[in-house]
């Protein structure tokens, strides 16, 4: 007889194959189940936002709750475009997210490429300086933005809005990052065709550090796009305000019409969500890359 | 072009001047002269004056000032429930199982909305004859409708609720990228040891997750404690009803941008600044003690 015990023993760790195609299965089954229901947790207000926004007459307040869309009807959308003058503040929601947007490139890619591969005197200080601004915690910020802004005369403009965040200590650490990538061999080749520093960082450097770029353009338009309460500050003309800004502001005034609202509050997420949805592989990335670096 | 203009050192500073002067100015500003404008009763109107440190007096006498950083402390409950909820997400989705990228988009679709609009969409849900309160009388779990905002026992509750749930997909996201930069040789020894899939969650996930949980932990304290989109819009910019959701920034917005008491707001900025300092060098003490050291 042959070890007789390996055979008569039960073996708890490893069961029938069907057993085990069972208990994945179930696996599975649980997964999913959790999966769909964190799902209707977090997209679940936007969708019923969604249905209320199409149903003009039902609203927010109706006994039992419009969960589901009974009808459509675009009635509410079309009234709220022409009521709230829309298209004016599509247009300067976008002016200021595109401000914002290319100061940010611009000025990260320019800071950070010394920092990433020159070699100077200062260095270090700067180093230290950038990272002190980010652990030092500001609560006083706007109120003192608020007062350089006055001072600089530019209250009530879009360079107002958009300068205090024009370039950030994050974006500058994020870009260099991305030019330490880069080979210094790149560098050198364009040195030695007599190129400029300034050509080298643009024509040689610049497209290499495009997924850099990417993310910090992605940050920032969800930024600058979603941002409300320092437009309200500076701005003195509800005219010039974002959407979001004029979102609170419409609330204020005409909660009553909750339909316009709501359709409101729809147009205004829409892009956000579909620029995201196009661009999530890069954000993402770019997300986890800024936690490492 | 003379011979110093071609140094390294001038072009590295060329290149950083105009980000330096935007952060100097906007960055570095603030922080060094909120002090000096904190000793000063600045304002709008009058002439402005030294007073040394009687704003600091007055503050820690202001009744709406303490409240505010007591709403603010409250705030940071959520910081711990943030952790464990979006590190369960994380592992939840840690997986390759299909549509498994659909889902994480899903999560994070509050995480890229603006807040006004998350927080209108969810005042509405929580008003009081609304969604929230029909399905909770249906169920039972309350026999009349609830005033969630308007009551001061519940509406910082629920405004907590809303930055949750604004902000899981985020820290989520972040927790992924700590879970997949574990070795999964780790979770194949555990296995072959015999570990359950909770003991291996915190025998070796949690340890080595640690970096990740000091970065979020620190990131939702500043978020919590300066938290202001969703009580301004909530609220309408009071902080309502009462006091009972009015957070130290509100408290500090009200002072400097509506009452225009420049001086009095920096103050209290400052004295906030202070307590957020203690409290994240509490929080890294907290990480570094005990357990496993990964860093």
């Amino acid at each position: 007889m042959n070890h007789p015990t390996i055979t008569t023993k039960p073996n708890y760790k490893t069961p029938s194959p069907q057993a085990r195609k069972w208990k994945k299965g179930i696996r599975y089954t649980i997964t999913y189940v959790l999966l769909i229901a964190l799902a209707l947790f977090m997209t679940g207000p936007f969708l019923w936002l969604l249905s209320v926004s199409l149903m003009p007459g039902r609203n927010v307040f109706s006994n039992p709750p419009a969960v589901f869309p009974t009808f459509i009807n675009f009635g509410n959308y079309a009234q709220v475009w022409n009521f709230m003058n829309f298209p004016k503040y599509i247009m300067n929601t976008v002016i200021i997210t595109v401000m914002g947007v290319v100061f940010n490139i611009i000025l990260s890619c320019m800071t950070a490429y010394p920092l990433a591969v020159f070699r100077f005197k200062g260095r270090d200080m700067v180093f230290t300086l950038l990272i002190a601004t980010m652990i030092i915690p500001s609560s006083t910020a706007m109120i003192v933005h608020y007062l350089t802004i006055q001072w600089l005369n530019l209250g009530n403009t879009y360079l107002g809005v958009v300068l205090p965040a024009a370039v950030s200590v994050f974006n500058i650490f994020l870009m260099r990052q991305t030019f330490l990538t880069i080979p210094t061999e790149i560098r050198d080749s364009g040195k030695m065709d007599g190129a400029s520093e300034l050509r080298i960082w643009w024509q040689l450097v610049l497209p290499l550090v495009k997924p850099g770029i990417a993310v910090i353009m992605l940050l920032e338009v969800m930024a600058f796009w979603n941002n409300f309460l320092w437009p309200i500050v500076v701005l003195d003309d509800p005219e010039k305000y974002p959407l979001a800004s004029a979102l609170t502001y419409l609330n204020g005034q005409f909660s009553y019409n909750f339909g316009w609202i709501a359709a409101g509050t729809i147009i205004s997420v829409i892009p956000i969500i579909v620029v995201f949805l196009f661009t999530q592989r890069y954000y993402m990335e770019g997300l986890a890359g800024a936690v490492k670096g | 072009m003379k011979k110093w203009m071609r140094t390294e050192t001038f072009a590295a500073w060329a290149f950083m001047a105009p980000g330096l002067l935007i952060v100097a100015v906007f960055v570095l500003w603030p922080i060094v002269y909120g002090l000096p404008l904190s000793l000063t009763d600045y304002s709008v109107i009058g002439e402005t004056h030294y007073v040394g440190l009687d704003n600091y007096v007055t503050a820690f006498q202001d009744k709406s000032f303490l409240a505010s950083l007591w709403n603010s402390m409250v705030y940071v409950l959520i910081v711990p429930i943030i952790q464990i909820i979006s590190i369960l997400m994380a592992i939840l989705v840690n997986s390759r199982i299909p549509l498994i990228k659909a889902f994480r988009a899903a999560y994070y679709i509050p995480v890229v909305t603006s807040m006004v609009a998350v927080a209108l969409m969810w005042s509405w849900l929580f008003s009081s004859n609304g969604v929230i309160n029909y399905a909770l009388i249906q169920l039972g779990a309350i026999q009349e409708q609830v005033g969630w905002l308007s009551s001061s026992s519940t509406a910082l509750y629920v405004i907590m609720f809303i930055t949750m749930w604004k902000g899981l997909g985020y820290y989520m996201m972040l927790y992924l990228a700590g879970l997949q930069s574990i070795p999964t040789d780790l979770y194949e020894a555990s296995m072959i040891d015999g570990a359950s899939r909770w003991q291996t969650i915190y025998r070796i996930t949690i340890p080595l997750l640690r970096p990740h949980i000091l970065f979020c932990t620190l990131i939702s304290l500043m978020g919590a404690i300066r938290v202001f989109d969703e009580v301004f819009v909530l609220t309408n910019g009071k902080g309502g009803p009462g006091t009972a959701t009015l957070t130290s920034s509100l408290y500090i917005y009200q002072k400097g941008l509506v009452q225009f008491n420049f001086g009095y707001a920096s103050a209290l900025g400052l004295i906030v600044s202070v307590i957020v300092g203690i409290l994240s060098i509490l929080v890294f003490r907290l990480n570094k003690k005990g357990g496993v050291q990964t860093y």
